[in-house]
Formats: structure tokens, sequence, C-alpha cells
């Protein structure tokens, strides 16, 4: 992996992980973040070692949103970010990068504001035991909105709403998460999360990787349509799997009683 | 009325419940293309039946259904191309959603249900299971996609533990009490033999509603899966208005003065 400032990239097995590296401020993104994210992400995606991607914190912190205070004395950077808001041109998540590998948000401490973008747009969340999750763009004055919108679809709506409106002065519990189904698993103790996170993407990994990025096509793009013309658009992502050397070998290694050898990705043409 | 015979369902009438039950337990229920065909005329039978007011779709054996017959598949010559056309076009006819049943359906999961059993999970109205049963998609495990039955199960349910799912394959199952609490089922039942029994008598609670008041709500909230907030709530204002005048707006509240139940007006 290429060095980066204010990641942690690095692949260990057939896992990419993706890990903010700001402790310090929360793991806040300043303009190096923003940029580094956008590379991170197509890295991740371009390695054919790399089958399921996990995205997480250092320190006490996931991810608590843009760093406004640095923000604010690079004039340029912070222009750029209000440009790609304005268009919806973000390039923060994996969803925004169009990485169609799986993505695990493994939750580790607060997640706070821009912070839910990471939740909202990753296929599965996981969480510590003691994380947190607020909103607080509108005790500062600020707007809630792609990452809400995003959740509004995956989730019960109430609880969205009551985070957006209660701001800073409220916190959502990994418990309370759980129960929601904004997330599906609550690792304690918390610093068990990065041995979870990569147990459950290493069983990940065991899956087809072309069905599985077919599958995340037709699961996200049902998101965008109404009921029958998702079905219909992803009869299309079906049937473009039926003839690959995978749907014959799959069943051929349930007969052998052996892991199954998955052709890799084929190298595609990278939308955006 | 008279149903046709099938071989690999059985169909019948407890008073008012019509039921559709899996019947290939020796394969758990896994469709074949003669269940495929007959999932399509029992649907169409049950919905055309008077008698028949709520229907229950369950299972025989230890599956309520496993999907698509892998063995039929693996060595009948023809293959999944044998459904091309028909997935490809999204011309499906084996759930009641395809059918355009609008009666009430009930879903009663009574053992395994994985992968393409989705289906009738997702295009229900009203899902119960029996407290040992079991949920997983083990498609991307044999390198299949997941979508139809899916995108069905995201608009009705937490989408992440849809999407954890079908990305954890064969790897994990969804247990009948955190379906329960995810919302993608209302009910379990416990000892699990009491499942039918318990199904029977729900459908018979929901038979005692006008079935005409039903068919314009059904269409109103499966309709509004189709649209944004407004226009569904249009299009659902259309269906609201369609049932003024209806003998069943005057004979719900005259029963109810007089302590009677009512004698809801059968159509067709």
């Amino acid at each position: 992996m290429s060095r980066y400032e204010t990641l942690i990239v690095e692949r260990r097995g057939a896992v990419g992980w993706l890990q903010f590296d700001r402790p310090d401020v929360g793991n806040a993104m300043n303009a190096t973040m923003l940029d580094e994210l956008e590379r991170a992400w197509a890295e991740l995606d371009a390695d054919p070692d790399v089958r399921v991607i996990v995205n997480t914190g250092s320190g006490k912190s996931f991810q608590t949103g843009l760093d406004v205070v640095e923000l604010s004395a690079n004039p340029e950077a912070l222009r750029e970010q209000a440009r790609r808001t304005r268009r919806a041109e973000l390039r923060l998540t994996a969803w925004h990068n169009s990485v169609w590998k799986p993505v695990i948000a493994a939750v580790n401490g607060t997640c706070a504001g821009g912070g839910l973008h990471f939740v909202a747009d990753a296929d599965i969340v996981i969480a510590s035991s003691d994380a947190t999750f607020l909103d607080p763009h509108v005790s500062i004055g600020q707007v809630t909105a792609y990452e809400a919108i995003a959740l509004v679809r995956k989730s019960p709506m109430e609880p969205i709403m009551r985070m957006a409106l209660t701001g800073r002065h409220e916190r959502l519990t990994a418990a309370r998460a759980y129960e929601l189904g904004i997330l599906s698993q609550v690792v304690d103790p918390p610093e068990q999360l990065a041995v979870e996170a990569q147990a459950l993407a290493e069983t990940i990994a065991k899956n087809s990787p072309t069905a599985m990025r077919a599958t995340k096509r037709a699961l996200w793009g049902a998101l965008e349509l109404g009921l029958t013309d998702a079905c219909r658009a992803g009869a299309q992502e079906l049937v473009s799997m039926w003839g690959h050397p995978d749907q014959t070998e799959g069943p051929l290694a349930f007969v052998e009683r052996r892991e199954a050898r998955w052709l890799p990705l084929e190298a595609q043409n990278r939308e955006g | 009325m008279r149903y046709s015979s099938f071989d690999c369902l059985i169909v019948e009438r407890r008073g008012p419940v019509g039921w559709l039950v899996n019947n290939r337990p020796d394969q758990l229920n896994a469709m074949s293309a003669q269940m495929r065909d007959e999932f399509a005329v029992a649907w169409k039978e049950l919905d055309a039946d008077p008698e028949v007011r709520v229907i229950v779709h369950t299972g025989e054996g230890r599956a309520f259904q496993t999907g698509v017959d892998v063995t039929e598949i693996a060595t009948d010559g023809q293959g999944m191309e044998r459904y091309r056309d028909s997935v490809a076009n999204f011309d499906l006819h084996f759930t009641a959603w395809h059918q355009q049943v609008w009666k009430p359906v009930i879903t009663a999961v009574n053992g395994l249900c994985a992968g393409g059993a989705f289906h009738w999970v997702a295009d229900a109205d009203i899902v119960i299971a029996a407290s040992d049963a079991q949920f997983f998609d083990p498609h991307v495990s044999v390198g299949q996609v997941v979508a139809i039955e899916a995108i069905g199960l995201l608009r009705k349910m937490p989408v992440e533990a849809v999407m954890r799912m079908a990305f954890v394959g064969k790897y994990e199952r969804l247990s009948a009490p955190r379906a329960y609490e995810l919302g993608m089922i209302s009910q379990i039942v416990d000892p699990p033999e009491q499942l039918r029994d318990e199904a029977q008598a729900l459908a018979e609670k929901i038979a005692k509603n006008s079935p005409a008041a039903m068919r314009a709500t059904k269409r109103a909230l499966w309709g509004a899966l189709e649209l944004g907030l407004t226009d569904a709530c249009r299009a659902g204002a259309g269906e609201l208005v369609s049932m003024w005048g209806h003998p069943d707006q005057a004979e719900g509240p005259r029963a109810f003065a007089e302590r009677r139940d009512p004698n809801w007006r059968v159509d067709e």
C-alpha cells in the first residue's frame, strides 16, 4: 500500500483495513484526510488480494466529521469541500467512491456528525460495546442531510430524526443501535473489536467475489428505485452471473467438501 | 370450490382460510420446475375462491423452503437457463405478489428458510415463525447473486441485517428471536408444533375484517413501495376513496351498534 499521513491502510490476509488515524482530534477529517480517503478506497478496491474491507478508527473515536478548525485555516480545501457538498459529489465513503467490495464499518468509539456517513454507507456495521452515535450538526447551526437521508432508508426513521434534532445533547448507545438494526453485532469487551471484525471479514471473504459484487450493486441500486423497477434492475444483476465459472465451482466445492476457488474480480472501469 | 390436484403443494381451505403448503419435504421443499408452475396456479385458485378470505403459506417437514432445487438444476441438462427469460424479464409467478393476490397472505415459517425462500418472506403481508426457524441466504457461498428476494426485504426491515445475510452467505444463521427483534416477523410460536394452529387463529381473526377494505388497504400499502412519499399518499388516497359508498362502510358501524359480527359483502 502507498503511504498515508492520516489513515492506516493495510492488508491482513484477504481483508483490507482503512483506519482513520488522527486520534488526538477524534479522527476528524482535515484536507489531507479528505484527499487520502479517495485514494485509499481506490487502492483497496483495485488490490485483487483484498476481498473485503474493514473501516475503523484509532483511539477513542471512530470518526467525528469534518475538522472545522483546521479547514477554516485552509480556505482552498474548504471551498473544494463546499463545492462537492453542493453538487452531491462527496468522495468520503466507499459508496461515494463506487467500491463494490463488501465494506464493514467497525465503530470503535464515538461516531459523530459526518462520521455517520461511514455507518450509512457501509454494507455491514458492527460496534464495540462502548461506541456511541450522535449528530451535533443542528447544535452548531448546521443542517443534517446526506448521512441521515441514507440512514432513513436503512433503519427505522424515528431514531434518526431524534438523533438529528437532539443534536449534541443526546447519544445513541451501541446496544440501542443493535436493537434498531442499525448494526448487527456488539463486541464486548471493546478491545476485541478488531479481532471480531477481521473474523467476520474473513468469513465473508470465503464467498464468491463476483457474486458479491453483483449482489452489492443490486441491493444498493434498489435504494434508488420503486420496488418493481428495483426488482427488474436486480434481475439483470442476477442473470449477469449466469455462465460465470464461480457458479459451477461453488456447488462442486460443496460436493467435494473443500473451499471454493473463486475467480478474482475482473478488472473494471471505475465510475466517476 | 374444487382446486386442481398438485404434486408439490397441498392446497386446501379450512373455514375462511386458504392453505398453501410446500410439499416436497424430502427435498427440504426446494422448488423444482414443476413446483414453480404449480405455485402460479395455486395462488390464482386461492385468490379466486370466494370462501377464502385469508391465505396461509407454510411447509411440510423440517424446512419451510430452501430455494431452487439445485439437484434438478445440476442434472436436468438445462440448469438455470430454463429460467433465463422469465428472470431477465422479471416475469415471475411463484409468490402472491407476483400473482397479484390482494387477499391477506400470512407466511408461517416452520423451519429452515434459506436463499430463494426469502421470496415468500418478502412478498407476504404478515410473517410468523416457529421458535426453531432459522434464516440464511447461501447464494454468494455457491457463486450466485442475491437480488430480488433481498430487494423486497430491504423495503420492509432494517437494511443492514439484510446486507449482512447476503454477504455472510452460508456461514451464519439468523434466529427467529432476532428476526422478531428486527421486525422481519411479528410472532414467534413456541412450541414449534403449535405453528399451524396459531397461523389458523391469526388468519381467522383477520378474516373477520372487511374483505373489500383489506383489498384496497393491501393495494395502497404495497403500491407505496413503488413510489416516493407524496406520490404514494396520492395513490393511497385513490384506494381510500374507492371504498366510499361501498355497503361494508354502512354494515361495519351497524354491526358494531347491534353487537353482532358484520356480514361483509363478498365481491365477484
